[in-house]
């Protein structure tokens, strides 16, 4: 082969051009911010390896945080009301408070409601239009360890919904099973100290958990049916002391129930994935939400939906992120990754196979029937700390209605900015 | 000469006033000048005057947090200066292993207030930590430590002095081997006891390391904030609900960032008079005739 001139040139041209096409990607590169929850590698990289597999121009620079710090940091970032993070998840009850504040931008033109659950867009809505894109709802159920049933000769509660247990026979199967000297418990919730997984105890009672406004607790959360609901909690920590005191860390009481420390738990769906990968030999079964003898069956709704910082300068690689992140089959994936109850009407369809078990089946009839979303108020921010911090100290002891009474003034006089 | 040269030593002094001046002063300013204004639920700030102290000193609620601060702070300060001042003396003798002492009364230093928060909220777990398992195990009964009201600002109390004690030690120490030993030498000649030498002898030549470390460690336990933070969150009760949380809370919790300034500016004008009273406390004889 011999070299001219022009070969020389030609070459030197190509070799050029090889080297600039990086910098020209680059150059061509989306990055976006993203904030989103703390949980396991295996259950949050392949989700958005995913979405950059599909969009090669996009890279995302995701930062997880853990659950009980999460939404501190993020308002500590949304307020400086920078461009910072582009994308970030939201807690579906908190849509109004974010999107009241100007933290969320409205995805109306890129969401096709008829795609999914009506109470999913309803979590998702502020005054009529979509803020939050709803990218999975959430079920509690009772799980309880086959084992140490057997071994207290109780017979275990029923996966059928019409023949569910109440609260009074969870507590007396408790106090059969519970042997708190040795650190065995009868019962626990997966969130002990969080309005999500407690509210429903007075809301079967009959009791709303706030005015419908929004904007008033005082005669809600302290009304009698709160006021009894509670008092039953904290009967399950002080007197009966079936449920493990101080386990607010949620990663810990799947941890309790598994290692068998726990005869029962009520909690998400998600946690049985725990179960099945961490504790292989864990006999256990699935039964519903209990409720108050007296009152109706209630769960609680609602997840973890994620939402666009409207500040954000990228703005066609964050529609492309909400345009494939709730597309059939990375919602289907996301739903593979880590069950959260599915808000996209396909996946149900998709993974029909799935949820043909007790667990799905159950799963599906209380989203139907008993499902009760958390309130619906801009102050939700305040509202859920506030009652956290309560109901903390009251699984302590104390008095249940001078408590809830001087949370529901508290939680009064932070929302009142919201008024008008 | 020495005139023309007078700027020098200010030259030398500027970066750390300029770092003093950036990172002390005009955060105080700000937060001074912050806590006169409210700020919408968009974003838009308004002038307010004094309105946040006025809704502050008008809520009950703000006075217990008050009110548990000064108790917090009133045993806290006393106990951690004695614990100080008893490792220092121990600390001070030259035997055998003494530096192997010094170096583990200071560890605890060296890790984290946010570990230190972590690592004991784990020991001291009602359920699960080893403290408890250890109490069972001796047939003790098991304690709620931090999550009983009775006795979680006893724990926060203990926790904060197992970092800060070996910390303030290290002041006393060097206060106390710059006592001359001829002035013990001759107080013993003098058949002075054990007792009469600390008293009479040591503890007036210790006024101004100890009036440092009062004054410092008062203004760091005014400050604490971290053990509350993740450990806590101020109950049970309020019974750890003090004021840097409270200040916390309004900020990020209730989004009040003019309350949360405001009761900032009054953390500093507390901490500003305490400082005041306690170096009156321990002001030189010398100093006081002037």
């Amino acid at each position: 082969m011999s070299f001219t001139r022009r070969t020389v040139l030609k070459s030197g041209a190509a070799a050029g051009a090889a080297l600039a096409m990086p910098a020209i990607a680059r150059a061509q590169q989306t990055n976006l911010k993203v904030v989103w929850m703390g949980w396991p590698d295996n259950q949050v990289l392949p989700l958005f390896a995913e979405f950059e597999k599909r969009n090669p121009s996009i890279k995302l620079a995701v930062e997880r945080m853990p659950f009980s710090q999460i939404f501190q940091a993020l308002e500590v970032r949304l307020n400086a009301r920078s461009g910072d993070p582009d994308i970030f998840i939201v807690d579906s009850p908190l849509t109004a408070s974010y999107a009241a504040r100007g933290h969320l931008m409205e995805l109306d033109s890129l969401i096709d409601k008829s795609r999914f659950a009506p109470s999913a867009i309803e979590a998702a809505s502020f005054q009529g239009k979509i803020y939050s894109a709803p990218f999975g709802s959430s079920m509690q159920v009772l799980y309880y360890n086959k084992g140490m049933f057997r071994a207290a000769g109780i017979e275990p509660p029923s996966a059928d919904p019409a023949k569910r247990w109440t609260w009074e026979q969870v507590l007396e199967a408790g106090r059969k099973l519970a042997r708190p000297a040795d650190n065995i418990w009868g019962f626990s919730f997966e969130q002990q100290e969080r309005p999500y997984q407690l509210l429903p105890l007075g809301q079967s009672l009959g009791g709303v958990a706030l005015s419908p406004d929004g904007l008033k607790a005082t005669g809600f959360i302290d009304g009698p049916a709160f006021v009894e609901a509670f008092g039953f909690m904290q009967k399950l920590y002080t007197e009966a002391k079936i449920s493990p005191p101080g386990q607010f860390d949620t990663a810990l009481t799947p941890e309790l129930f598994g290692s068998g420390k726990c005869a029962m738990l009520l909690g998400g769906t998600f946690v049985a994935d725990t179960f099945f990968n961490k504790f292989p030999n864990l006999e256990f079964g699935v039964a519903p939400h209990p409720y108050f003898a007296k009152g109706k069956p209630v769960t609680p709704t609602g997840a973890w939906h994620f939402g666009v910082n409207p500040r954000t300068t990228q703005k066609a690689a964050v529609n492309q992120f909400v345009t494939d992140m709730l597309s059939d089959d990375i919602n289907a994936l996301w739903f593979k990754l880590r069950p959260y109850v599915p808000t996209l009407n396909a996946v149900w369809t998709k993974e029909a196979k799935t949820f043909d078990t007790d667990m799905w089946r159950i799963v599906k009839h209380e989203s139907q029937i008993t499902a009760v979303p958390r309130p619906a108020t801009p102050g939700f921010r305040e509202y859920e700390d506030i009652l956290r911090v309560t109901l903390r100290d009251l699984q302590a002891g104390g008095d249940v209605k001078a408590a809830l009474s001087a949370a529901a003034q508290k939680i009064d006089r932070e929302i009142a900015k919201y008024k008008g | 000469m020495l005139r023309e040269k007078a700027w020098i030593p200010y030259a030398f002094l500027a970066p750390a006033l300029l770092g003093l001046l950036l990172f002390r002063f005009a955060p105080i300013l700000i937060a001074l000048g912050g806590s006169l204004f409210s700020q919408s639920i968009r974003g838009d700030t308004l002038f307010v005057g004094l309105k946040n102290y006025h809704e502050l000193f008008e809520d009950p609620a703000f006075w217990a947090v008050i009110r548990t601060t000064l108790v917090f702070n009133l045993i806290i300060n006393p106990f951690q200066i004695l614990c100080a001042l008893g490792l220092a003396l121990l600390a001070r003798r030259p035997t055998r292993f003494v530096e192997i002492f010094r170096a583990s009364f200071l560890l605890p230093m060296t890790v984290s207030i946010a570990l230190t928060s972590i690592i004991w909220s784990i020991m001291l777990d009602p359920t699960l930590g080893p403290v408890n398992g250890f109490l069972r195990w001796i047939g003790a009964p098991a304690q709620p430590f931090f999550r009983s009201a009775d006795q979680a600002l006893g724990t926060l109390i203990m926790v904060a002095t197992w970092k800060g004690a070996g910390y303030w030690m290290v002041f006393l120490l060097a206060g106390l081997l710059a006592i001359p030993e001829q002035l013990n030498e001759s107080a013993a000649i003098d058949g002075a006891t054990a007792w009469q030498r600390f008293r009479y002898v040591t503890l007036p030549l210790m006024k101004r390391p100890l009036a440092f470390v009062l004054v410092a460690d008062t203004a760091a336990n005014f400050l604490l904030f971290a053990p509350v933070y993740i450990v806590t969150n101020g109950g049970p009760a309020g019974a750890t609900h003090l004021l840097m949380f409270e200040a916390y809370q309004s900020a990020f919790a209730y989004l009040n960032h003019g309350r949360s300034l405001a009761i900032s500016s009054i953390i500093l004008a507390i901490v500003i008079a305490i400082a005041l009273m306690e170096l009156r406390l321990f002001r030189q004889p010398e100093e006081a005739e002037r």
